[in-house]
């Protein structure tokens, strides 16, 4: 047998391919002959014809080889499966770890390579030899095997389905892409409507759905019963279990072991990476992040907002976004509640009015407290209260940004952004529409009454403008245009520039012209 | 009037001393600079005046800058109206900017000129009524410039005195009047003095000192007048 049995599955399985295209091509010629003899003599055409048929009826035989090759995978397999059923037996790593040997002969029956004998995929095995291979470690161990599965699934046929593109770009940046942590080893199954690993949930919550406890190093506990209503009901329901746990299948049950629960959790929680990328790049922008990078492993990761198996998408509720802000930020949220926006949202379920996210974006969270983010304040008030279809319904004027921008302080920051985009840093800050209004606790203006204004706007003032006197808030005009009833001397000063500016850039003209026009005129 | 030769053949007047010449440079930079500040601080948004805010070192350099050159223009005002004021006053200098009734005239006469009624505009032999026209609206709207610009320098300052609303007023005052006196300088002075036929391509006496005195002459060839007179005698003693 100088032929490995793989090699000569792969002729047998080419020889079937031939024989049937061979068949069928002979088939067609068969009806054409006929159709021929029958212009010569009966008794040469109908031997002929018994000839063709016993000729094809031969052929027709051969083209079903895997009778034959069925049989032999079988024998196969039931010399493998002699040891491979033994469920304790098992392959260890050098680094401790191991994987099971055991192979599920019922799955593998039920799976789509049945047909196929053991050595098909595992190429170094034979009836004669079972090399004593060493791998480094486990993942080493199912790179490798997972190479098999590329000698039949070629890269043009594996690059048909578009969700393996993403793994080919992995593949080309160095990672190692193995196919069984999708597909399954021995319980491989037919991938049909998406749904890769269906009967895979029902193997895991065979103990996943009943409360069990996963037990940490510092002695915490953690139940590992998954809530199957709240998966089923969640936009995971089509998401296999091995899909996000990783290196957890019906074969294989890695014990691992982690130091607490929140290890364990900011450990899941880049699971979420591997499909959302786009969220996790913003993230990592994020200042929760940069606190989990600084050391602070009670910053929030995905799943803490967004929960594990009930995964939550939080679009569906902006009330339930603040109730998740509102578990670590708890002082803001009593503020938030009691101010004119947190008030409408939680009586009146309003939704116009902005609630966490809307200011401090969800995914790529500033520093709120860095100058960046309070120099672009301005903009994020300006998204509604620019908008005259929001501000109308409540009868709020939309030129308090504008009028914000054209004063001292608006112009002064509008050049200090764009200075801030080449080489300059200012020196110091600029007050912001939360400056004089408040952040998390903005009471509504037209409620109180102008001396408490007053004496807050004062308060305000005194953070820059350190001897700001009695009279220095009427230099604001409380975003109001000047009017007599405003400010009726910037209005009388306004009104009269307006009317002389034009007399005398008019003026000055036709004295120019008349200078110019009488001079050649009386030469 | 004081006659003299310069160099060459032609005859000049003196007009200038080398007090106003210096006086009237010091004026063109200051302007200059207050100019090119303060129209990139109204006209912010206009692609020239960023970049002129950025090659000189953002905003608050170039307020720094603006000013530097409004507390130097405070001096110059100020040592001026000083100056001449212990000058006409204690010295005797020739009031000839102090406007009189024979501006009134001269601009009577002009407007009957410019419609074709006189044959010869109004001739006056040392200033003419548009130069003490452009004279005091510039002086005077430099003050009122100085006035509301330290107001606004000093907001805090400036609230200890005044009701907050002069801030405001303030700005606006000050960013119109700014506008008028350069458009004033722009339009008529640079016409005046450069592209007037009398005088094109450029009047030069203020740099100098001295007018050619066949440009001069036709001024000086006006008849006496009684304010006139008055000045010459005072000029002789």
């Amino acid at each position: 047998m100088s032929d490995t049995p793989a090699k000569l599955f792969f002729m047998e399985k080419d020889d079937k391919i031939e024989a049937g295209v061979l068949g069928e091509g002979l088939l067609f010629s068969a009806v054409g002959s006929r159709y021929r003899l029958s212009q010569r003599g009966d008794g040469v055409r109908a031997a002929k014809c018994i000839l063709y048929v016993v000729f094809i009826f031969c052929l027709v035989l051969h083209a079903r080889p895997s009778y034959a090759q069925e049989r032999a995978a079988g024998e196969e397999k039931r010399q493998c499966l002699r040891c491979h059923s033994e469920k304790n037996s098992v392959k260890k790593f050098p680094d401790g770890d191991f994987v099971s040997t055991y192979v599920d002969s019922v799955a593998l029956d039920k799976s789509v390579h049945r047909s196929l004998p053991c050595t098909a995929c595992h190429v170094d095995f034979s009836a004669l030899s079972h090399p004593d291979r060493a791998f480094r470690n486990k993942l080493q161990y199912r790179i490798r095997e997972s190479h098999g599965c590329r000698h039949c699934h070629t890269d043009r046929v594996i690059r048909s389905r578009a969700i393996h593109e993403a793994l080919f770009k992995k593949e080309g940046s160095g990672e190692a892409v193995i196919c069984t942590d999708c597909h399954s080893a021995h319980a491989v199954a037919r991938i049909t409507g998406g749904n890769v690993s269906t009967s895979e949930d029902n193997y895991c919550l065979r103990c996943h759905a009943f409360e069990n406890r996963m037990r940490f190093r510092n002695g915490e506990f953690r139940s590992i019963r998954v809530d199957v209503a709240e998966f089923r009901d969640s936009p995971h329901r089509n998401v296999g279990c091995s899909d996000c746990h990783f290196g957890f299948s019906a074969q294989e049950h890695p014990d691992r072991r982690f130091s607490s629960e929140r290890t364990y959790r900011l450990s899941s929680a880049e699971i979420c990476k591997r499909c959302h990328f786009d969220k996790y790049s913003k993230i990592s922008e994020s200042i929760h992040y940069s606190m989990l990078n600084s050391g602070r492993l009670d910053a929030p990761t995905c799943i803490d907002c967004h929960g594990s198996h009930a995964v939550l998408s939080l679009s569906r509720s902006r009330l339930s976004v603040v109730q998740k802000c509102k578990a670590c930020h708890s002082g803001i949220y009593e503020i938030y509640a009691r101010s004119v926006h947190g008030s409408a949202l939680f009586k009146e379920n309003n939704k116009d009015v902005p609630i966490c996210i809307d200011c401090h974006s969800s995914h790529s969270i500033k520093d709120p407290s860095s100058s960046e983010f309070h120099d672009y304040i301005p903009d994020l008030c300006s998204k509604c209260h620019s908008n005259a279809a929001i501000m109308g319904k409540y009868g709020l004027s939309v030129d308090v940004v504008k009028s914000y921008l054209a004063d001292f302080h608006g112009v002064t920051l509008g050049l200090y952004r764009k200075e801030a985009q080449k080489r300059y840093r200012a020196d110091r800050p600029m007050a912001v529409c939360t400056d004089c209004h408040g952040t998390h606790g903005i009471t509504n203006v037209s409620g109180a009454d102008l001396l408490t204004i007053k004496k807050n706007l004062r308060k305000r003032c005194h953070t820059c403008h350190t001897n700001a006197t009695e009279n220095f808030p009427d230099a604001w005009l409380s975003h109001y245009k000047p009017s007599l009833r405003v400010a009726p001397l910037v209005f009388i000063v306004e009104e009269f520039y307006k009317l002389m500016m034009p007399l005398m850039v008019i003026g000055l003209l036709f004295q120019v012209f008349l200078d110019i026009w009488r001079y050649f005129a009386s030469r | 009037m004081v006659y003299g030769k310069l160099s060459g053949d032609k005859e000049y007047v003196r007009r200038f001393s080398a007090y106003r010449i210096i006086e009237h440079i010091a004026l063109i930079a200051l302007f200059a600079a207050l100019a090119a500040t303060g129209l990139s601080q109204k006209f912010y948004a206009l692609g020239v005046s960023q970049s002129l805010i950025a090659v000189l070192g953002g905003i608050d350099s170039v307020r720094f800058l603006h000013h530097l050159a409004g507390a130097l223009f405070t001096a110059l005002v100020a040592q001026h109206v000083l100056l001449n004021f212990w000058g006409i006053v204690y010295r005797q200098w020739e009031p000839s900017m102090l406007v009189n009734f024979n501006d009134f005239v001269d601009a009577l006469h002009n407007v009957r000129y410019y419609i074709g009624i006189a044959d010869r505009p109004a001739v006056r032999a040392r200033y003419n009524y548009k130069e003490k026209f452009i004279y005091w609206l510039i002086l005077l709207g430099g003050i009122q410039m100085i006035v509301t610009g330290f107001i606004l320098w000093f907001p805090v300052a400036a609230t200890k005195y005044f009701p907050g609303q002069f801030i405001p007023a303030s700005k606006v005052v000050h960013t119109n009047e700014a506008m008028l006196i350069f458009l004033l300088v722009a339009i008529w002075h640079i016409y005046d003095s450069m592209f007037s036929p009398d005088v094109f391509p450029l009047d030069k006496s203020i740099f100098i000192g001295y007018s050619e005195k066949k440009r001069f002459e036709r001024r000086l060839a006006e008849p006496e007048n009684e304010a006139g007179a008055k000045n010459r005698e005072l000029q002789r003693r």
